[in-house]
């Protein structure tokens, strides 16, 4: 029988990503100096704000922006980071909402979605909006049972 | 004869647990079981696994991975939104047929005991409802179910040796829950869901019952009244006591029976089932019927005339005397300390 998916799941906090909860997951190369990454990092008990990495581009493969650990650090197209009650929302400058992510908090844990699209270097679509959540593209997303413990381009290149 | 498939050896989880979720907080059978059945699943070398169907069931998932379960087997979907236990028994029967659990279990709640025997009906195996002790038996490595037979006289030990998989309904607080732990990662399966049958009730509005006082199954200290305690108004005195206490007050048959407590406060094999720190048993014989769904608690304190009464056998303290006089004095004394 086709059509199982599997996966790990924490009691703590999760992501709703592709219609599952995950601990984490990674898609892309944090390391990589120029192209595309979406980080959603392993939360601990204790941590209750998720926290997001990614370089984003747009539909023609222009950079957006970088952002590491929900902070903006690269920002050409001079977009806008705006924390919300429930997280945060990333904006081009014509507004046009590029990620938004909204954390639920229950009694004992925490359950993280997105919506938006994203599109990495060449235009690709790499995160699609499926109703009211988010699902990658492409099966090449990292599932993350423990905090990212890698570099991120900038660092990498600095090292 | 069962054929093997590739997902008996992937799945080594045999032994499940149906997440029932209804009235979560509350309802704790689940996370008693799932304690249980990873005792169970240790002792036959494999692991527990939920079953949690539903839509946007994401933090009852979490709660049943803090509290022990090894793997999850979740379908969230619309179109199990609503409970409809045609559409449940289709999955839950499916799901069985593609992994083959050894062993199914599930709370004997008002939801247990319908879902069920649907589903042990569409796998023609068998069933033991209303469970009060599961055990794996060393010599043989037969799956006991321990279940009240002949109206709540006898208990009675079933196994199932062919058909699978082994399953039961079990009583409320029976087995006590592990504690919540947020470090926790489990397994999380989704396995395809099966063609529904279209669905015959639709749900128009949900009301909720008034909400009681502290769950009977829940509280720490449970105070219980049987026939001995001799009247209405002397029974009323175990409320007071209970108040007092900070406890909930259960009753044995004959005392519901006398009309003196509400069958929801019924204890024992027909009953509830309760585990509380300290348990003050008055008036009570010690039946095996009533003595069954207190068996978990952690201190007794039994009260009756009668010295040779079988509940002192079971009493941590027992105390020879009236019921009347004995209530009295314990909450006079306890008004004059609190």
């Amino acid at each position: 029988m086709e059509g199982i998916r599997s996966g790990a799941v924490s009691a703590h906090h999760n992501y709703m990503i592709s219609g599952m909860l995950r601990p984490g997951f990674l898609v892309g190369d944090p390391g990589s100096a120029k192209g595309f990454y979406l980080l959603a990092d392993f939360l601990l008990p204790g941590e209750n704000t998720p926290r997001i990495s990614g370089r984003f581009f747009d539909e023609r493969g222009d950079m957006l922006l970088e952002l590491t650990w929900n902070r903006l650090m690269l920002d050409p197209a001079d977009c806008l980071y705006r924390p919300t009650p429930y997280g945060f929302h990333l904006s081009k400058s014509s507004g046009e909402i590029i990620l938004e992510t909204t954390t639920r908090r229950f009694p004992n844990g925490y359950i993280t979605s997105f919506s938006g699209r994203l599109y990495d270097e060449k235009g690709v679509l790499k995160l699609d909006q499926e109703g009211s959540s988010a699902r990658l593209v492409g099966n090449d997303s990292i599932m993350l049972t423990a905090p990212y413990q890698g570099c991120f381009g900038k660092e990498k290149k600095n090292a | 004869m069962l054929k093997r498939n590739r997902y008996m050896d992937r799945g080594t989880c045999l032994v499940w647990v149906f997440g029932d979720y209804a009235d979560y907080f509350q309802n704790r059978v689940t996370l008693q079981l799932i304690a249980k059945g990873k005792a169970l699943a240790s002792e036959l070398g494999t692991r527990v696994g939920v079953v949690v169907l539903g839509e946007d069931i994401g933090q009852y998932v979490m709660e049943y991975v803090a509290h022990g379960a090894d793997v999850i087997y979740a379908a969230d979907n619309n179109a199990l939104k609503d409970y409809d236990v045609e559409l449940f028994t289709a999955v839950a029967a499916s799901w069985v047929e593609i992994f083959r659990p050894e062993i199914f279990l599930a709370g004997a709640t008002a939801f247990g005991r319908e879902l069920f025997p649907r589903i042990a009906k569409r796998l023609r195996t068998g069933l033991s409802a209303d469970c009060v002790a599961l055990e794996i038996d060393r010599e043989t490595g037969a799956f006991v179910q321990t279940t009240p037979a002949f109206g709540g006289d006898l208990l009675a030990d079933v196994v199932t040796p062919v058909m699978r998989p082994q399953m039961a309904t079990v009583h409320p607080g029976i087995f006590r829950e592990l504690p919540h732990d947020p470090f926790a990662l489990a397994e999380l399966i989704h396995p395809p869901l099966p063609n529904l049958p279209e669905r015959k009730i639709e749900v128009v509005r949900r009301r909720k019952e008034k909400a009681r006082r502290a769950s009977l199954t829940d509280a720490g200290v449970v105070i219980v009244g049987g026939k001995g305690v001799g009247s209405r108004a002397n029974f009323d005195k175990l409320f007071q006591l209970a108040e007092l206490l900070g406890g909930e007050v259960g009753a044995t048959r004959p005392a519901v029976n006398a009309g003196w407590a509400g069958e929801e406060r019924l204890l024992g094999q027909t009953g509830k089932s309760v585990r509380p720190r300290l348990l003050i048993t008055i008036g009570t014989s010690g039946a095996l019927q009533y003595t069954a769904g207190i068996r978990g608690s952690e201190t007794v304190i039994a009260v009756n005339r009668d010295h040779s009464a079988p509940i002192f056998g079971l009493a941590d303290l027992g105390i020879v005397g009236d019921a009347d006089r004995i209530l009295s004095l314990l909450i006079e004394e306890l008004n004059r300390r609190l």
